[in-house]
């Protein structure tokens, strides 16, 4: 079948374009883009003192933009006819796309390379390489980059616990129904919450439940308790003392205070991963599982040799959104610690967020986040690219 | 007055018989045309025995109707100057905060009355605290400052004043509002750029030093009779008490509270606290950075003795409570301090007024009110060393809350009129008595506010009234307090030594010394760039030189 063939095959009616038809379209294309043109120029000199129109905003330029993307959209229809209205189903998402992300990626870049605090009576200027170079020798970014290489690793403790948990949860135990309602609740929770809930409330050193019960833990038996329970209650007690519960404290050393924000942390998320993967295990066919018990197989076999490589599709998926949502980790942190203590818990965003909304530092702030954008895109690429590889089948 | 220390008062102390006897005296004193001295004098003072009546101390809390009829009542300044209808046509745009459902709420009741009798219309942005701060600097940098007149904090002048935003006020506002009554600190500089006047002030804020009373006294366990009155003292008093229990909760003693851990720019404050004595010399108006270089004084030796005192309580183990590197201004004030857990700190007034209101306070009946201790000696910057003599310098944090009027109104003499009318109304004298009295949001400002014997005609207990007003009074008049300097991006340079403050606190820098110039080094990049020329300008401009 010939190319055209192909096409009469999707087009309802013929199309006879007249010449008149094609160079109105023409016309209102190159009509409105210089319209937009001229406005943008106009703009520009304007801004830059040029002329002294006093436009003060750049709405005329947006409002000639959208007159040019409607007539580029018209266009279509004029000089192609039904290939024309087919293009417009899919043009207007391209413009509106290129409108929404490009432009303003674009004007970021413009932004990152520039000197812009919004004190600065100065405005925006043009800084070249200069926020690449404070950036190189920022001991607060490379520490909070640092610490998400940290956060990132314990996805692969939090992928093993929501893959046992999925495990369980996919088995024919009692109450089913209600332990997957249960376990997705944390997940239902914003991190605000569990910040405030569980940082500032439960671990909270001197009322929260969770201290209480550590001190309580290292305090010293009655002496009126009877020997079969004061003996292991001592025990307990110096096993608890030795811990340093007699006098708790969850944020106060950097270690645990990381440690503990990468606990709450997973305790939002690990029910996504657990939910992703038990829809993977339910469908996997259950013949499998007969076929390999007829042939004698362990169930540890089965794991290994059945349920996990069928899982490798959606485990990979599961794992590579985990590492996004991890890599935006901010408002726990921002809650709790500050970033503290010492830039301890300090996330890349968190860091930002500070650089940007305390400090007004809007120039080098948005080099940051270009930067981790970069690193970003690079880092789950070559991810991706090494998932494909892992996920080819092996037989 | 904030919401929390009404209730505390009225909690406190109102029976009904109490009630009638504040009512009577109320009568009697508008019955003889006032209570004597300024505040009430001529006609103002039925008027101020009017308002004060409404809704009366413990009849609930005012609401839009009560605003309004306050407003109403003290519409004489305005009438006097404003002719009914005279603003017949003008729109303004009001930008301010909605905070606990007051400030703009409470501003939009009060000038009811005012848009009614001038026949302006006014538009309101109402914004939440958090959001303030990139709206308005957002709006500065891209030029789209869409507001007549503005809620503004004295530290945001220099990025609104300093750039020429604002309106400069009319000599007939500072008639209107009588200007000369306002407090010590509030007085120019404060307000005032190259000499001219910018703010109407419709609030005050001071930190003060809040301590337990059961900690001092005979058989105490610091044995010391009375609360320290130097920062030496008060580091003494928290090595000494470390392995002693605490009268009140029977858990482990501590002494000063010291936030650790930033709180927004906000947490500078309070190492400012304990710095000010040591670098703020009366004969020196700086106190953060040379006058004529912007050169930090963040490192010169007596900020690093009080980040060394700070360092020296975090070696002692329990000194601090558990975890205190974690601990902010919140966590200080609220979680500790009223919580029982703690025997000293610096806060503004909240702490006072959650101590009797608060369900988790526990320190109501112990707690105790001062000024900002002193110390022993103080450093010279100008001779490069240090001097034994005993030094005050009380911290008047944030400055408070003003009103002021944007260049927008240039070129249009009604509406400049119109927007300066509907400021000073909001900020007249009368209606701050109101606003100081019940429930606003807003603290005492004016020396007119400490009349003693208003309050007690209006219901309030004396004595409350008395301890609370007088060591906010006490700050504010003292001619040697920390005031702030007022430069653009004022909170970035205490945001960032926030951060360093952490890593030093942390064991992450060697000393003091190194803690403080690691925040010098980021302060002069910031400096640099804002611009190290406009911003020594501005600084002499906020400092009044």
């Amino acid at each position: 079948m010939s190319i055209e063939e192909g096409d009469k095959l999707h087009v309802v009616t013929a199309d006879d374009i007249s010449n008149n038809k094609k160079r109105l379209g023409k016309f209102l294309v190159w009509g409105s883009a210089l319209i937009l043109s001229f406005t943008l120029l106009i703009q520009a000199l304007d801004t830059n003192a040029v002329l002294t129109i006093g436009l003060e905003t750049w709405r005329p330029s947006l409002y000639a933009y959208v007159l040019w993307a409607f007539c580029l959209c018209a266009s279509q229809v004029l000089t192609r006819g039904e290939h024309g209205k087919r293009v417009l189903f899919v043009l207007p998402a391209a413009l509106f796309v290129i409108s929404m992300v490009v432009f303003p990626l674009l004007f970021g870049l413009v932004i990152a390379f520039s000197d812009w605090n919004l004190s600065s009576p100065d405005g925006r200027t043009f800084n070249g390489w200069d926020n690449v170079r404070q950036m190189w020798v920022d001991p607060f970014y490379w520490n909070a980059l640092k610490n998400m290489v940290w956060y990132t690793l314990v996805i692969i403790l939090e992928y093993t616990v929501a893959f046992g948990l999925a495990i369980l949860l996919n088995s024919q135990i009692r109450g089913r129904k209600f332990f997957r309602v249960a376990f997705l609740l944390p997940l239902m929770l914003s991190p605000v919450a569990v910040s405030w809930m569980i940082g500032k409330s439960m671990l909270e050193i001197r009322f929260g439940p969770i201290s209480r019960f550590l001190r309580w833990l290292a305090s010293e038996p009655s002496t009126d308790l009877p020997s079969l329970l004061y003996y292991p209650g001592m025990y307990i007690a110096d096993l608890a003392q030795w811990f340093g519960w007699a006098s708790p404290s969850f944020f106060g050393s950097a270690g645990i205070a990381r440690a503990m924000i990468m606990a709450m942390d997973a305790w939002t998320f690990i029910p996504f991963m657990m939910i992703m993967i038990l829809a993977g295990l339910q469908a996997i066919p259950r013949e499998l599982y007969e076929a390999s018990e007829v042939d004698g197989a362990s169930k540890w076999r089965q794991f290994l040799e059945i349920t996990f490589p069928l899982m490798l599709p959606v485990s990979i998926t599961a794992v590579l959104i985990r590492i996004i949502f991890k890599l935006k980790l901010a408002d726990i942190i921002i809650n709790i610690t500050s970033g503290g203590p010492g830039g301890a818990t300090d996330s890349v965003t968190s860091f930002i967020f500070r650089e940007y909304r305390d400090r007004s530092n809007v120039g080098y702030g948005t080099l940051l986040a270009i930067v981790y954008l970069v690193i970003i895109v690079i880092a789950m690429t070559v991810l991706i690219k090494l998932a494909d590889r892992w996920m080819k089948p092996r037989y | 007055m904030k919401i929390d220390l009404y209730n505390a008062i009225v909690s406190a102390q109102m029976s009904r018989r109490k009630m009638l006897k504040g009512s009577a005296s109320l009568g009697a004193v508008a019955a003889m045309g006032g209570l004597g001295g300024a505040a009430s004098a001529g006609a103002h003072g039925g008027v101020r025995a009017e308002i004060m009546k409404i809704p009366g101390v413990g009849m609930g809390s005012p609401g839009d109707p009560e605003w309004q009829k306050v407003g109403e009542l003290c519409m004489g300044p305005v009438k006097e100057r404003v002719a009914e209808g005279e603003f017949k046509g003008v729109e303004l745009t009001f930008m301010g905060l909605n905070n606990q459902n007051l400030h703009n709420f409470l501003f939009r009741g009060f000038l009811k009355p005012w848009e009614a009798y001038t026949g302006a219309k006014i538009n309101w942005i109402d914004l939440a605290q958090a959001d303030y701060n990139p709206r308005l600097q957002q709006s500065i940098a891209t030029k789209t400052v869409d507001f007549d007149i503005i809620e503004m904090g004295a530290p945001f002048e220099g990025d609104t004043a300093g750039q020429g935003l604002l309106n400069e006020m009319p000599g007939w506002v500072k008639d209107q509002i009588e200007y000369d009554d306002l407090v010590g600190y509030l007085q120019p500089p404060v307000g005032t750029w190259d000499g001219k006047a910018y703010r109407i002030n419709i609030d005050g804020d001071c930190h003060t030093f809040c301590y337990r009373k059961d900690y001092f006294g005979t058989g105490s366990i610091t044995g010391r009779m009375n609360p320290p009155n130097t920062w030496q003292e008060v580091n003494q008093i928290s090595k000494d008490v470390v392995g002693k229990t605490d009268p009140l909760t029977g858990l482990p003693a501590h002494g000063f509270l010291d936030p650790l851990k930033g709180w927004g720019g906000f947490g500078m404050y309070f190492l400012t606290d304990r710095a000010g004595p040591y670098v703020k010399h009366p004969d020196d108006p700086a106190f953060l950075f040379d006058i004529d270089t912007m050169k930090p004084r963040i490192n010169n030796p007596g900020w690093v003795q009080a980040i060394q005192d700070v360092m020296d309580l975090i070696k002692i183990e329990g000194a601090y409570p558990a975890d205190q590197i974690n601990a902010d201004p919140g966590t200080t004030g609220f979680q500790q301090f009223l919580a029982g857990t703690g025997s000293m700190l610096t806060w503004w007034g909240d702490i006072g007024s959650n101590a009797r209101t608060s369900d988790t306070s526990v320190i109501g009946d112990v707690v105790g009110f001062s000024a900002i201790p002193g110390s022993d000696r103080v450093y010279n910057h100008g001779k490069g060393a240090w001097e034994n003599t005993y030094n005050e310098a009380p911290n008047n944090a944030y400055l408070g809350w003003g009103v002021y009027v944007t260049n927008r109104v240039e070129g249009d003499a009604k509406k400049r009129k119109a927007a300066w009318s509907a400021a000073a109304h909001i900020g007249g004298k009368d209606i701050s008595l109101w606003t100081s009295a019940y429930p606003s949001g807003f603290q005492p400002y004016r020396n007119s506010h400490f009349n003693y014997d208003e309050w007690e005609a209006a219901g309030y207990d004396r004595a409350f009234v008395e301890d609370y007003l007088g060591s906010n009074l006490d700050t504010y008049n003292h001619p040697n307090s920390l005031n702030e300097p007022r430069i653009p991006g004022i909170f970035q340079y205490y945001s960032v030594a926030e951060d360093e403050l952490a890593k030093g606190y942390a064991g992450q820098y060697g000393s003091a010394q190194e803690t403080a110039d690691a925040i010098a080094v980021a302060w002069e990049k910031i400096t640099d760039q804002i611009g190290r020329e406009s911003q020594i300008k501005l600084y002499k401009a906020a400092l009044g030189l």
